[in-house]
């Protein structure tokens, strides 16, 4: 199938103006200009550093000191495409990418950046570039294009013989029906679209600690071990676990995403790695509640009590706390005028929140890795439940789990009908299990899903859309959300929640999440 | 005369109370049937109960992963292999302890029961495991590996590894396959002799249920394929298997249902 642009001129229109709304409303930031790192721009980091976000402002500490940038290969573009790994992990964006930078750097660049460079910036290489309806999934939901082999291969590069056959049925970007990148290519590939992740607090995305043995916790496979020390890992780096370890993604991410000749020094590699096992991001302050790290504040809030806290531990119990908040914001005395009131009211706010993400029960149902691992079908459980580990939410095990953000029936879906103009953004793929492996057990022998997630890599039937729990910091500086970019805001991610389990979460229950939320 | 009857009865369900038990004690009863499973909310953690022959039993209470007898799932019918016990009812079922559960693979939409919570059926003891947070331990503790004994100490040691009804490794099988590994590296182990089972169960109302033919073989190769993965490489490995009907009696057929291994030292 050859690849056309289906989005109509009035949907075109409609990005274009989103953009523009964007930039203008990036205006109300008096930095907007210095919040986006360059690569080679050469200045240095700061030991520490704040930048505005959607809901206050995130901050960035560097344990190590401040960083000279200048020659650094996180900060210097050492690909053919001129972007370095700091295009992508951006110190404003909590060191993730913020959509509001991707539309920034459009409007700044007229789509030069590059940031958007064809072999994963555009929806496909071989479209028209610096057209807008070429990067729309970039610009719309910061998605970057994921291409992985099919079938699956060990890290030995042996195939792996998958329980299941995968067909395209809607292919709006072209790219998996292309006789170049698609399914049926010479090299057959699988596209898949995803928000990269922090590089940021990994201590903890990358921890030895509970959960971790030679077997995985959720399904008894052997865990992924590091090629350095042949220990096993956490799994817990990317979004389908593909990558166990800091080096190993950062030797794939140059050679993919930043095209560079060649491998990484293992200079190159020290250093790169070094800066991120430093470097810690968290939320510093909130628009409404003042700064969150005053001395004396709750304990898990900001990089600092991040840092120096314990990787890899249980924090769904009421010794430890996932997020230890204390007890001082829970009833605040009556302030001296307005402002103080509705500073504290809004502290209060957070501290409800995190209640309810502790404590709040509901029924979670037909999730596979959750349902599956001893709760039963359904469990009466909180979010703490599998967003258990200490500081950072993850799951201490090797944490991939599916609950509905790429599979169908729970995925978000454009409505078809005759009177809406708007069509499919992602692909979608017929996932059939194959005769003599048992069916899913909550989506039975076939599965629609916009993206297989973990399965791409195992080849296995129960690992149908499961992604990767990823951690809770510096959330107000990287929307939107989830591994596919499908909720824009914290309130969508919370209302998805709310409508995949059928919570009924109360009006205040949810703008308290959501302050909760923002204020990691 | 309301009254009148009401004392009856109550007499007779405490007769009926202590006779039962004594019966059960007498002659162990064993129960083994293919259900849905039914959840029964509580003011802490839901029940898990299945209907037999006009009967509700109680199966097992929402824990935590490290639970002996784990919850089964909606959406499934469950494999129920138990004793009843003389014991008072829990949510309203007939307690069977000790029990296995297993979840059969294919999904069956009309198991999808939640009963509500009432005062009644709310459980009399406090659960190890409260529906939100825990107190910091897990509900249960099983044993941690065995220490590597020295190497004087090596000698030929046998492991079994159980399963559900049609089940393949699944995520409670590390806390038995993490000993065999450790063991196997502690004392570089010569051979590893792997042998799967298939097995069944027999039915109360007579029945035999079969696991799928060709479950001993897949179970046997997974284990070497989980053994090899986790950089156990350097044993030979011995693999085969029994996929001939097992025979099965009613009584602890869930045993039949099985890997043996046995790692050899030098």
């Amino acid at each position: 199938m050859k690849h056309q642009n289906k989005r109509s001129p009035l949907a075109a229109g409609i990005l274009i103006a989103c953009c523009a709304a964007a930039t203008a409303a990036s205006s109300d930031y008096s930095d907007s200009s210095q919040r986006w790192w360059a690569p080679g721009q050469g200045t240095p980091l700061p030991a520490y550093a704040t930048y505005d976000d959607d809901s206050g402002a995130v901050g960035v500490l560097n344990l190590a000191g401040e960083i000279a940038t200048r020659g650094h290969p996180f900060f210097e573009p050492i690909g053919a495409n001129g972007r370095a790994c700091v295009t992508c992990h951006q110190p404003a964006d909590g060191m993730g990418l913020s959509v509001r930078s991707i539309r920034e750097r459009w409007q700044a660049s007229g789509g030069k950046d590059p940031l958007f460079a064809p072999v994963d910036g555009m929806n496909c290489p071989n479209l028209p570039p610096e057209d807008p309806r070429s990067h729309s999934l970039l610009l719309e939901r910061g998605l970057f294009r994921i291409a992985l082999p099919w079938p699956p291969k060990r890290p030995d590069g042996t195939p792996i013989d998958p329980e299941f056959t995968i067909e395209v049925v809607r292919d709006p970007t072209g790219c998996n029906t292309d006789p170049q990148y698609g399914l049926n290519s010479p090299h057959p590939t699988i596209s898949v679209y995803r928000r990269p992740r922090p590089v940021a607090n990994t201590k903890y995305t990358t921890h030895q600690n509970f959960g971790v043995g030679p077997f995985i916790g959720k399904n008894g496979m052997p865990t992924a071990t590091d090629p350095a020390t042949g220990k096993p890992t956490s799994m817990n780096l990317m979004a389908d676990a593909r990558f166990p370890t800091l080096a190993v993604q950062a030797e794939d991410a140059a050679e993919k995403h930043l095209q560079i000749a060649g491998k990484l020094s293992p200079a190159q590699l020290a250093a790169i790695t070094d800066f991120e096992k430093q470097v810690y991001v968290a939320q510093v302050t909130s628009a409404s509640a003042g700064s969150l790290v005053e001395p004396g504040g709750p304990p898990a809030l900001g990089p600092r009590n991040l840092a120096a806290g314990e990787a890899g531990v249980l924090g769904n119990n009421t010794t430890r706390y996932v997020f230890p908040l204390g007890e001082q914001w829970k009833h605040l005395p009556r302030g001296a005028d307005d402002a103080e009131n509705a500073r504290n009211a809004a502290r209060e706010s957070i501290a409800r929140g995190h209640d309810v993400f502790m404590f709040r029960t509901f029924w979670i149902k037909d999730s596979m890795h959750l349902n599956t691992v001893g709760l039963g079908n359904p469990a009466k459980r909180t979010c703490a439940t599998c967003h258990g580990m200490h500081m950072t939410g993850m799951d201490t095990a090797n944490g991939w789990m599916d609950i509905g953000t790429t599979n169908l029936p729970w995925a978000k879906e454009v409505p078809l009908n005759p009177w809406n103009e708007e069509r499919p953004e992602l692909p979608l793929f017929r996932i059939t299990c194959k005769p003599g492996v048992k069916p899913h057990p909550f989506l039975g022998r076939v599965i629609y899903t916009q993206d297989p997630g973990r399965a791409l890599i195992s080849g296995q039937c129960n690992d149908v859309g499961t992604i990767v729990i990823q951690q809770f910091r510096g959330l107000a500086a990287r929307a939107p959300y989830f591994s596919n970019g499908s909720a824009a805001t914290l309130r969508e991610l919370v209302d998805y929640y709310d409508r995949r389990y059928n919570i009924g979460y109360s009006e205040q229950e949810k703008q308290d999440l959501v302050n909760f939320l923002g204020a990691l | 005369m309301m009254r009148q009857r009401s004392s009856s009865h109550a007499v007779l369900l405490v007769l009926a109370g202590l006779v039962a038990p004594l019966a059960a004690h007498a002659a162990e009863e064993r129960k083994s049937f293919v259900s849905c499973p039914i959840v029964r909310d509580t003011a802490t953690v839901p029940c898990w109960l299945a209907e037999y022959e006009g009967k509700t039993y109680f199966l097992t209470i929402q824990s935590d992963v490290s639970a002996p007898v784990t919850p089964p799932w909606l959406g499934h019918r469950v494999l129920v292999e138990g004793t009843v016990a003389n014991e008072p009812n829990i949510c309203g079922g007939i307690v069977l302890k000790p029990v296995h559960l297993s979840v059969l693979p294919e999904l069956d939409p009309s198991c999808n029961t939640i009963l509500p919570a009432e005062d009644r059926y709310n459980l009399t003891f406090e659960p190890p495991r409260p529906p939100g947070p825990s107190k910091g331990r897990l509900a249960f503790s099983y044993a941690p590996p065995p220490p590597p004994p020295p190497p004087a100490a090596a000698t030929t040691k046998e492991f079994t590894v159980p399963y559900d009804f049609d089940g393949m490794v699944g995520f409670s099988h590390p806390r038995y396959l993490t000993p065999v590994l450790s063991y196997a590296k502690a004392i570089d182990a010569q051979e590893i002799e792997i042998v799967g089972y298939r097995g069944g169960a027999r039915l109360s109302d007579g029945r035999t249920l079969l696991e799928d033919a060709g479950i001993g073989r897949r179970r046997a190769e997974q284990i070497a394929m989980l053994l090899k993965g986790a950089q156990l490489d350097g044993p030979t490995y011995k693999v085969s298997w029994h996929d001939e009907p097992p025979h099965v009696t009613g009584k602890d057929d869930y045993l039949t249902r099985r890997v043996v291994i046995t790692v050899r030292p030098r």
